[in-house]
């Protein structure tokens, strides 16, 4: 018994059913009409973003948001079936890496070979949020410097600066 | 409030409050300025600097710290005993490691008033890595403060019905 389905214009769900009564297989195709969905607020847009006005106001902790653009097993979908602009894309990109860093997406890993047990870990995960730069990669700062020449502990992402804010305070990357 | 005895109000304003704070999934710098502030006394109107009236202030959960950013590998700490080769650099997750406790207590050691009364004030806050407090300190805990993070919430804890009510930005 295998049904597949097909979106028509995103009006209507095209059912395929297959049925096997002994030797002969009846395919019967149903058409069945899409529940009704809410409309984005603004339809005459490329990208999915701006078509529902959330350009500059989504962050690393909405993953219900962010889980539409990634796979099962946390990677990013392409550019070209998601229908995302360039600099979207990236930033969606930047909020997904951060979500992964914090913990916020357990369920999307990359599946483990069959019968591979994992070793059992020493010390648990350290607790992160806006992590920039992944765990490996970062070096100890053993010299800060004077204050006109400080080496600053990065915090965020550049990228998510235009974010609507609604603090009167800046947003503070470098710490 | 004014309904008290007088004596009873006069209790109330110069008596020393045990205060909680969790600090799972916090940054440590926000909670130890909480805790500076409330050892020193300044979030009562009746504060003044020679006036011993800081609060003591438990915290929990330091294993559970969260740092912003990649401080847990880039923030270190230093020290030096001064006998020659004893500079010691310790990277935050090295602390943390040999002491769950050790980044809170330098961090609101750094916020207190470099004077005499930071050793007193340092008396009066007590650390615990998880949340099991002994007996004595939980029978005098009166409030607990506020987190000052919003923890944010793991795919795994939005309900189905939250899942499905978020609008599919996009068909495939």
């Amino acid at each position: 018994m295998m049904s597949f389905c097909v979106t028509l214009l995103d009006k209507q769900y095209y059912l395929m059913v297959e049925k096997k009564d002994g030797k002969t297989t009846v395919i019967e195709g149903v058409i069945e009409p899409i529940s009704e969905r809410p409309q984005p607020p603004n339809p005459t847009a490329s990208c999915p973003i701006y078509r529902w006005n959330l350009q500059n106001k989504y962050n690393y902790t909405d993953v219900l948001l962010l889980r539409q653009f990634i796979r099962s097993d946390g990677g990013m979908l392409p550019r070209r079936i998601t229908g995302l602009c360039a600099q979207e894309h990236t930033k969606i990109a930047i909020c997904v890496q951060m979500a992964h860093r914090a913990g916020l997406l357990p369920d999307h890993k990359p599946p483990l070979p069959d019968g591979h047990v994992p070793k059992p870990k020493p010390n648990p995960p350290l607790n992160r949020y806006l992590t920039r730069y992944s765990v490996k990669s970062v070096r100890p700062i053993y010299k800060t410097g004077l204050k006109w020449c400080k080496k600053r502990m990065s915090v965020g992402h550049p990228a998510l600066k235009n974010n609507v804010r609604y603090s009167p305070k800046p947003l503070y990357i470098k710490h | 409030m004014s309904s008290f005895s007088r004596s009873a109000q006069q209790w109330a304003t110069f008596a020393r409050s045990w205060l909680l704070i969790d600090a799972r999934m916090q940054p440590p710098g926000k909670i130890a300025s909480m805790c500076s502030v409330r050892l020193q006394g300044k979030h009562k109107p009746i504060y003044h600097p020679l006036s011993d009236i800081g609060d003591h202030v438990v915290v929990m959960n330091t294993r559970h710290i969260a740092f912003s950013g990649n401080k847990w590998e880039q923030k270190v700490y230093s020290s030096h005993t001064g006998y020659p080769g004893s500079f010691k650099q310790l990277t935050a997750t090295q602390m943390h490691r040999k002491d769950p406790t050790a980044i809170i207590k330098l961090a609101v050691y750094g916020m207190l008033p470099k004077n005499l009364t930071r050793r007193t004030m340092m008396q009066r806050l007590h650390l615990f890595p998880d949340d099991v407090l002994p007996e004595d300190i939980l029978k005098n805990l009166t409030e607990e403060l506020p987190q000052p993070r919003e923890i944010p919430r793991k795919l795994s804890e939005y309900t189905q019905e939250e899942r499905d009510a978020f609008p599919m930005l996009w068909t495939p």
